[in-house]
């Protein structure tokens, strides 16, 4: 008894000791740049915008994310994870949702927040934070520029080979009243914004090249005019050397031969997940070393089969649930950009021609358009692209969930483009393609964003429907499934079990569609 | 950053200018657009076949792009006035027919229910002025 009485004691004498207990964690710290400067401007609309972005970004951000909102000042605020790679996916989310909400303001009105990341030994205490590892993090998002986010050396080393982003090596930073200087390093978001940054330098030495061997190709020009006899083979360098490190620096163009292939590119933490692999956003150093016969394929991720309940009974459309099983398959981790569906329209091989940005997901498609972008694709590509089906599309919507939308039963602001969800400008939609989260599998813009045509022709409800996954083609084929629901729908839309139809041969300014492959 | 900037602030200006331009097309004006059945006020029991009429114009497919002629589009329990510079929502309170149908198959749940007609163009903008039906209210037992 005397032993159990000890016991109990000692344990009812801990938490006294535990009131300051340390902890690894990873810290995160952000502020907004300019903010004296945004309250002078407007003092009122400028809190009730900060207070806004919390309550529907950051907060949410940091849950999503397994981490806890310490504290917010006026400006900023800290959170710390028990995960450096979940800590900077967070502030990734984060930049990538102030630049669409910042989108429709005038530059001088934008909110810009910067952020760093460290990971550091801690004491927590319920409404507050204390140690080095803050006052790094603190630090590192001072010296980051707005809209980035600024990790340490030892966030990096944690997520280098985690995480499918740019880093950029800032070397060891002197920061305030911190003996020993910090490794610094600049995460990019997506590889694109990496290889703009590099394609930056690279131009400044190409062009520092060019001017070097335009001197040399003048003298050798006098050389050769003023000396008939002269060398020749000088003359054929100087045009041909600029181009060298061009194409020798370039990501390499045909990293795309296999879905679950991660791209060589230096310094690109490769991807983890099964079948992902690099963007293909913006990478200006792509048209000019590709070659004319290569075919840019989508970004395509491999799903492993599996069993799900497919429907629901929030409509009628959905009932009933039922049982389906999916073979395994690829399915585009992107919809179909303008730019992808412009090299078909380029080789004649479908009728419509799109307009608008580059990487905005194509809209104004019909299903038989889209039927014919993914014959083009296969044909071009000698691989089975084809439109996903219905059960493969919801299968990959829900990404291993059974909630009412993938993140939960919730609708959470932020995490879809479907109107009264966001405060992107009508004039900017439809944004472009992978501006919100991912679902569980990796996937962008499964519900909200556009419209995506399915092989299946429409059918009003699940009566009859085949339980193997594949595509339900009998029946009244003059209309087609359309999923994920558009920018222009609200939020119920964007539900994974959402389905609704449309006229095969009809276009419509927010229906578009994404690709699926077989292994 | 900023040529990135200045690229979406100039294409933000360029759509901005389009949907300016983008509107509908002019509509004759003796149009009319009506229900041939269900009537206004009429009790139905069950789904019905909802059918459309249209005189002075014709309807033509999507994408067509004739003088006076358009398609249907059919506007269920739809409360929010139309407008009349946008193309008409597609979701499931507002059906297309974009293949040129004068009738369809509607099932609805019990209770009042307002249905309404729009007609419009090639690229689903409304005619100015908007060729609309009554909007005529039904009851389903």
């Amino acid at each position: 008894m005397g032993e159990i009485r000890k016991l109990k004691s000692s344990r009812s004498g801990d938490p006294p000791r535990e009131s300051t207990p340390r902890r690894l964690a990873a810290i995160v710290a952000g502020d907004i740049a300019g903010y004296s400067r945004l309250m002078q401007i407007d003092e009122e609309g400028t809190h009730l915008r900060v207070k806004r972005i919390e309550r529907d970004l950051i907060e949410p951000s940091i849950v999503g994310h397994h981490g806890r909102l310490v504290k917010t000042t006026g400006d900023g605020f800290i959170a710390i994870f028990d995960s450096p790679v979940e800590a900077v996916r967070c502030a990734i989310v984060i930049q990538q949702n102030m630049v669409g909400r910042n989108a429709s303001m005038p530059k001088h009105h934008w909110i810009e927040y910067r952020i760093g990341v460290n990971l550091g030994d801690v004491i927590i205490e319920a409404d507050d934070v204390f140690g080095d590892g803050v006052n790094i993090a603190t630090r590192l998002e001072g010296i980051a520029d707005p809209g980035q986010v600024y990790i340490s050396g030892g966030i990096y080393e944690q997520i280098k080979h985690k995480l499918v982003c740019g880093y950029e090596s800032l070397g060891d930073r002197k920061v305030k009243n911190i003996t020993d200087p910090v490794r610094v390093y600049r995460v990019l978001p997506d590889p694109a914004a990496f290889n703009r940054t590099r394609k930056r330098r690279e131009n400044i030495l190409i062009f520092l090249l060019s001017l070097f061997l335009l001197v040399i190709a003048s003298g050798v020009l006098w050389y050769v005019f003023w000396q008939p006899h002269g060398k020749v083979g000088g003359q054929a360098s100087a045009p041909v050397s600029p181009e060298i490190p061009k194409v020798l620096s370039s990501p390499p163009p045909t990293v795309k031969q296999a879905a679950p292939q991660t791209q060589p590119a230096p310094s690109v933490a490769p991807a983890v997940k099964q079948g992902a692999s690099q963007p293909q956003l913006a990478s200006p150093a792509k048209p000019a070393t590709q070659l004319s016969s290569a075919v840019r394929e989508p970004e395509m991720y491999m799903l492993r089969g599996g069993s799900f309940t497919m429907g629901s009974n929030d409509d009628v459309t959905e009932k009933p649930p039922h049982q389906v099983t999916i073979k395994p398959f690829a399915i585009s981790e992107y919809p179909i950009t303008v730019r992808e569906w412009n090299e078909c329209a380029a080789a004649k091989a479908c009728a419509f021609v799109a307009t608008g940005k580059d990487d905005a997901p194509i809209t104004n498609v019909s299903w038989s358009d889209a039927k014919q972008f993914v014959a083009w694709l296969a044909g071009a590509t000698r691989r089975a692209y084809r439109l996903p089906s219905e059960a493969e599309w919801e299968y990959a919507a829900r990404g291993g969930t059974q909630t009412k939308y993938w993140w939960g039963d919730q609708f959470l602001s932020g995490m879809a483009n479907c109107k009264n969800c966001t405060d992107i400008a009508a004039a900017e939609q439809p944004i472009k393609v992978g501006s919100f989260r991912p679902n569980p599998f990796g996937l962008y813009d499964m519900g909200g964003g556009v419209d995506q045509w399915v092989e299946d022709c429409w059918h009003k409800n699940y009566q009859g429907a085949p339980s193997d996954g594949s595509a339900w083609v009998e029946g009244d084929c003059a209309s087609h499934v359309i999923r994920s629901g558009s920018w222009k729908n609200d939020a119920l839309y964007a539900r994974p079990a959402n389905r609704d139809s449309y006229d095969t041969n009809v276009r419509y300014q927010t229906h578009g569609m994404r690709v699926a492959l077989s292994p | 950053m900023k040529i990135a900037r200045l690229i979406v602030l100039s294409a933000a200006l360029a759509a901005v200018s389009c949907a300016a331009h983008a509107q509908g097309k002019p509509a004759p004006k003796d149009a009319v657009l009506y229900f041939v059945w269900p009537q206004d006020g009429t009790t139905i029991r069950g789904g019905f076949w909802c059918r459309f009429g249209l005189r002075n114009m014709g309807v033509t497919h999507a994408g067509d792009d004739f003088q006076n002629s358009g398609h249907h589009h059919l506007l269920i329990d739809v409360n929010e006035p139309l407008d009349p510079n946008e193309p008409i929502p597609q979701d499931k309170s507002h059906l297309h027919f974009g293949a040129g149908q004068t009738e369809t198959r509607i099932e609805l749940p019990p209770g009042k229910h307002t249905l309404q007609l729009v007609l419009g163009d090639a690229k689903h903008y409304p005619f100015i002025p908007p060729i609309v039906s009554d909007k005529i209210t039904i009851r389903i037992r």
